[in-house]
């Protein structure tokens, strides 16, 4: 009997891997898997030659004539059956927009390291970082996409890979970016990465629970029960960093439920809006989606999982804030006029540029306000060009963000007209056009003056948590505190969802 | 205009005021109830179907005009039992266990009622054991499950199995969707059919019914 072990040799851009008969291509590749390698997206596209699977369907639906012909394959639905070639398409995201930058209110100094202190967020998607000295001044401040990307885009498929037994391998993923992180602030300050005694790291819920390698099964089916909640110091060697010295303290802020987490208290704490008595919404627009309200002394906070539409995900042409996406979309003379980053011809559309092609298109008169595209597709410039689906897609999003934030003001009981700032936070809302955004019904009309642009606020939070140790309890506090507005069944939702599916 | 076409405009505009009345009325000319089901409400559901899967309207266009067409059965209800009409197939729905998400659940119901059948809601959250427990005392033909997380989707299997060991497995089909299920998906499981959208179930779960 033969005997098929790691047997089979693969070439990947030139570099050869011995691997088993039966592996998927993904297997052998260090690319995005935006659906989690459900083949639904189409993202995952390599060119490929040799020994491989036939093509299946989901390739035949996400492939174009001219792509299968020059062998491009969707790299999570090819099996290797025999020697062969694999190349990955030319994709710079080493130049990707990252915000590291948001508001602080107004906070005393008490830090909570005696030299130097890291502060980290990690996003599903991105990770940005600063570092303080003891006068709370800033030294240097490191960004880098979250590695764990290649296991799926949103939170629910991380879940779904780490109950498959890939949960070793994300907590190491994690933890070696945030020594990657960690030792690029160092080195911009010219000091040792563990003269760095104190961090503070903050993200969503499930980010905490795969960097401290929480099982995450309770979070991945209703009623998605917290067995874990945070707001506590772990030391650096426990959760694998090795960077800094090994019992370092790292601190993690509280997380409120599975889908409220520590990146929305930390914006909290940045925005200083639980210290006021104004009745003041925070909106975090992204893949979960998380609304939070502070009035009468009382915080609700809600998730509205809008999905990854506006990172471009499930978008024809859509793609991230990088060199060749168009970014930003103006009407002149009647004729779409859009900007490209990177200043080169298109090649695709990020979540801003969707937003205002949106707006323009409802604005011609293209596009009516039930969502009905006369035409199958727009063109917006050069090859990029928006269908009758992608419109669909927005149509789910922006509706689930707008309707999220109706749900919870109405069960306060109050009105637009009783909010006095609307803060939104997050990248993708830095780079957006508030004017696009209520144009579309992303967030309500009557609150486009009321907008602050808060950043990222998460980052921005976590750093005032390492300057001054004393807000760790209005942390607490904060979450703890917080009501969780449950949105699944919730009939006052539904209804708000329909009506604001609608442009 | 006929009323029963003017029925059927009125519930494609999702005006269930005017569909309420006008049904009322045709009942009053003495027209059949099966008739004004058929010609009117069932007419205009099926456009609408049709209209969606092409992209034509959205989701909330197809919840009003469902919204028409309950108001127009209710009032029909207690004639078409009078006159032993009954539905042409029986199913049950409902979105597997753990998981709430239930907008499209919710249209494919309404989509399998515009196409004349009748149809048990379980709700969301239901587990595999309460699909196949309806099947069998409600005689279901076909059992629907809907999932909108990649990790209850898994839960499908376990319906499939849970069929099999019941012993129903060669009475009843399975039918599964959702936003994360696929073709392949559905064949690996053994379920029977996978659809895209909620108009295309409707017509792949009229067909079962009749074959
Ligand atoms: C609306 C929504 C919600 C609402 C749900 C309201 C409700 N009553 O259903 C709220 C805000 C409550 C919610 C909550 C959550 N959600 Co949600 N939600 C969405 C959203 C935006 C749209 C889903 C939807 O309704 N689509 C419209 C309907 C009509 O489409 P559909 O369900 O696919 O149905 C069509 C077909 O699939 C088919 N079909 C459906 N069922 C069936 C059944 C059969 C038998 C057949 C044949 C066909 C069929 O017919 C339908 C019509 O054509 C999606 C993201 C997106 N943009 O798609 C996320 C999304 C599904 N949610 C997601 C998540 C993670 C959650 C949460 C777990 C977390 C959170 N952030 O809050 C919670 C938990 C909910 C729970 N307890 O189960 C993720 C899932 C990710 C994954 N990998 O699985 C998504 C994809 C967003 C994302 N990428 O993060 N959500």
């Amino acid at each position: 009997m033969e005997k098929h072990e790691n047997n089979i040799s693969v070439s990947v851009n030139g570099k050869v891997r011995r691997v088993q008969p039966g592996s998927k291509l993904s297997s052998v590749l260090n690319i995005d898997f935006p659906c989690g390698g459900h083949g639904k997206c189409g993202k995952c596209k390599v060119k490929a030659e040799g020994m491989l699977s036939e093509l299946c369907d989901a390739e035949k639906k996400h492939l174009t004539e001219p792509e299968i012909e020059s062998g491009i394959r969707l790299a999570c639905k090819t099996f290797i059956l025999g020697d062969c070639h694999v190349q990955t398409l030319e994709k710079s995201s080493t130049d990707s927009k990252i915000l590291a930058d948001g508001t602080m209110s107004d906070f005393t100094l008490n830090p909570a390291f005696s030299s130097y202190g890291a502060a980290i967020d990690i996003g599903t998607t991105t990770i940005a970082a600063s570092l303080y000295n003891t006068s709370g001044t800033i030294l240097a401040q490191s960004s880098m996409l979250n590695p764990q990307s290649v296991f799926g885009a949103d939170v629910v498929s991380r879940i779904e890979a780490a109950l498959k037994g890939e949960n070793n391998a994300l907590a190491q993923s994690i933890a070696k970016a945030l020594d990657e992180t960690i030792c690029d602030l160092a080195k911009k300050t010219s000091i040792k990465p563990d003269e760095i005694d104190s961090v503070a790291v903050t993200g969503n819920t499930v980010m905490l629970y795969l960097l401290t390698n929480t099982s995450t099964e309770p979070l991945s089916h209703a009623p998605f029960i917290t067995q874990e909640l945070f707001g506590k110091e772990f030391t650096a060697q426990s959760i694998g960093l090795t960077a800094i010295n090994a019992d370092t303290k790292v601190y993690l802020p509280n997380c409120i439920s599975a889908f409220v987490g520590a990146d929305t208290v930390c914006a909290l704490i940045a925005t200083g809006m639980c210290e006021k008595s104004e009745t003041r919404l925070l909106a975090d627009i992204g893949t979960n989606g998380e609304i939070a309200l502070w009035h009468d002394g009382e915080l609700t906070v809600a998730s509205t999982a809008a999905g990854p539409a506006f990172e471009g995900v499930g978008i024809s042409m859509g793609m991230r804030g990088e060199t060749g996406a168009i970014d930003s979309v103006a009407l002149k003379n009647g004729e779409f006029s859009a900007h490209v980053l990177g200043d080169c011809e298109p090649c695709g559309i990020c979540g801003s540029g969707l937003i205002d092609a949106i707006a323009c298109m409802l604005d011609t008169g293209v596009l009516d306000e039930t969502g009905y595209l006369e035409d199958e597709s727009v063109a917006i410039s050069g090859p990029v060009y928006i269908t009758d689906r992608d419109v669909r897609m927005v149509q789910l999003a922006k509706g689930a963000i707008h309707a999220g934030i109706n749900t919870v003001i109405k069960s306060n009981g109050i009105t637009y007209s009783d909010i006095s700032c609307l803060h939104i936070a997050g990248g993708f809302g830095s780079y957006l056009n508030m004017e696009s955004a209520a144009r579309i019904g992303l967030i309500p009309k009557e609150l486009t003056k009321k907008v602050n642009v808060a950043g990222n606020a998460a980052l921005s939070g976590a750093c005032m948590l390492l300057l001054n140790r004393d807000l760790r309890k209005t942390a607490k506090q904060i979450a703890s505190h917080a009501k969780v507005l449950e949105l699944s069944s919730n009939p006052l939702f539904t209804d708000e969802y329909m009506e604001q599916m609608m442009f | 205009m006929s009323i029963t076409a003017e029925i059927s405009e009125k519930l494609q505009q999702g005006r269930a005021k005017a569909v309420k009345e006008l049904v009322q009325q045709a009942l009053d000319e003495g027209m059949s109830a099966a008739e004004i089901l058929n010609e009117g409400l069932m007419h205009g559901m099926n456009i609408i179907g049709e209209k969606f899967k092409n992209n034509e309207v959205y989701v909330p266009e197809v919840l009003v005009a469902a919204r028409a067409m309950n108001m127009g059965t209710e009032i029909l209800k207690p004639y078409l039992a009078s006159m032993g009409v009954t539905a042409s197939g029986k199913v049950c729905i409902g979105t597997v266990q753990g998981d709430l998400h239930d907008i499209g659940k919710n249209l494919v119901k309404m989509m399998m009622e515009g196409k004349g059948l009748e149809v048990i809601d379980l709700g969301t959250d239901v587990s595999p054991e309460k699909f196949v427990q309806t099947a069998i005392d409600e005689n279901c033909q076909i059992i629907c499950c809907s999932a909108l997380l990649t990790t209850t989707m898994g839960v499908m299997e376990d319906v499939v199995k849970a069929a099999e060991a019941a012993g129903i497995r060669d009475k009843v089909k399975i039918m599964i969707g959702g936003a994360p299920v696929t073709d392949e998906f559905c064949k690996q499981i053994g379920a029977d059919c996978y659809t895209s959208d909620a108009a295309s179930a409707a017509d792949a779960a009229a067909a079962f019914c009749q074959a």
